[in-house]
């Protein structure tokens, strides 16, 4: 049986944990108004600019391709018909720490998934996120290609890492002529969900907008090609500064469930150690008692 | 008399959503672009300069610095990199990141983005300027 001062000890670093639980949650709390206006802020941008493109999809279907089997960049870019099926991307967006309940492990475990997919193929990953780059390192796989990291970057996301990001995935499309690229990351639902993304990054996927109507024939000033060269790595760069933005959001939202969860159950031990240490200390004064009356008890015979 | 729906946007904020206006004249890349109700669909890329619109007989002028508009069924969508309201502009402040970004360019040995600097200093001036025929 535990002694009171074992209970004891152990009631006061629960306590004592669970404090620092609250602290967390309350810093969560704080950081995760600040990102979830960013988030915002970020959103029309790139959903308007991903509708733009939309709207230029059949113009751009209808743009025309060098007879020699050969691709133009924006063909690379929407149709990508030259690109080699055995090499494919995957950027996977996790957090820098744990302590998130389970929003990194739904990230990896999809990741893994899609690695082992695709494990005959040569894959080129792009880790954002330290517990998605550990994990990826410690896996070994003779064909994964870690080309491009990012970590530490959570909760301080800005438009430079998201440029970054966008450079290295572009360049490695066109350099390496991957087949396509996936991306993996968690998308801010509320305060209390997040929900995890799975979704085609390249080549352009004009599915993501839901649209009735169909246009075509835009006047393009300057030249069509010369605006694509430049408005593409824009669009990607601006959709990826959402999806870091609310990467970041969703994932100080897991912090803070988790903290909170944490932290009740802390308190719920705590209680339940309350009772036991009450229990027990009532077991020694009875048995104390006992001894007494006993001990009288044998005096007076 | 037919309207324009304006939109616009910057990557931090949406400083315009859907406002009716009469006319719009665009810093597209090859000039100045008026674009009034019943304009074809036209993509542009934006220079650096004054964007302004009319509604209801009054204007509105802003400094617009790079991006790009779509132009769709009388809707004007600017996506602008940077966007300030003309009134706003503080040519004090504005001089004074000029002179900062040009000592630390002079700097060789500062730990900068040279194009970045760059264009951070011809943002300035481009706003100086629309504010200057602003007034």
């Amino acid at each position: 049986m535990e002694s009171l001062r074992d209970i004891r000890q152990n009631i006061k670093a629960i306590k004592s944990t669970q404090q620092i639980m609250q602290t967390m949650k309350m810093i969560s709390n704080a950081r995760i108004k600040k990102a979830q206006e960013a988030m915002v802020a970020a959103r029309p941008f790139a959903q308007k600019m991903l509708e733009m493109v939309d709207d230029l999809k059949q113009d751009i279907l209808a743009l025309p391709q060098p007879d020699d089997g050969s691709e133009t960049w924006a063909g690379r870019i929407f149709v990508n018909r030259t690109g080699d099926a055995n090499k494919v991307g995957l950027i996977v967006i996790t957090g820098d720490k744990g302590l998130t309940g389970s929003f990194n492990a739904v990230v990896l475990r999809s990741a893994l998934a899609f690695l082992r997919e695709n494990k005959d193929k040569k894959i080129f990953v792009f880790a954002i996120g330290k517990k998605g780059r550990d994990f990826l390192n410690r896996l070994k796989m003779p064909n994964l290609h870690l080309v491009y990291e990012s970590v530490g970057i959570f909760p301080k996301v800005s438009y430079v890492h998201a440029d970054l990001l966008g450079d290295a995935v572009l360049k490695t499309f066109m350099q390496e002529k991957l087949g396509s690229v996936a991306l993996i990351y968690n998308d801010f639902k509320s305060l209390a969900s997040q929900t995890l993304r799975q979704t085609q990054w390249l080549p352009f996927d004009f599915d993501q907008v839901q649209k009735e109507k169909e246009e075509s024939d835009f006047e393009f000033e300057p030249g069509m090609l010369e605006i694509f060269k430049i408005l593409v790595p824009r669009l990607m760069k601006a959709n990826l500064y959402r999806v870091l933005l609310e990467s970041q959001a969703a994932n100080l939202a897991a912090t803070m469930n988790a903290m909170d969860a944490a932290s009740k159950n802390a308190g719920e031990l705590v209680t339940a150690l309350g009772v036991k240490l009450n229990k027990v200390r009532q077991a020694g004064i009875t048995n104390e008692i006992l001894d007494i009356v006993n001990g009288a008890e044998a005096l007076n015979n | 008399m037919k309207k324009l729906t304006l939109n616009l946007i910057t990557p931090e904020k949406q400083l315009i959503k859907e406002m009716p206006v009469d006319m719009v004249i665009l810093p597209a890349l090859l000039g100045e672009m008026g674009i009034l109700p019943g304009h074809v669909k036209t993509i542009v890329q934006l220079g650096m300069g004054s964007l302004r619109y009319k509604a209801d007989g009054k204007e509105e002028e802003f400094a617009a610095l790079g991006g790009f508009v779509e132009v769709l069924n009388d809707v004007v969508n600017v996506f602008a990199e940077s966007a300030a309201l003309a009134g706003e502009i503080d040519e004090e402040k504005e001089k004074q990141r000029i002179k900062a970004l040009k000592e630390s360019l002079s700097n060789k040995d500062a730990d900068i983005d040279f194009e970045l600097a760059e264009l951070e200093i011809k943002q300035a001036i481009a706003r100086m300027k629309v504010k200057k025929k602003h007034l």
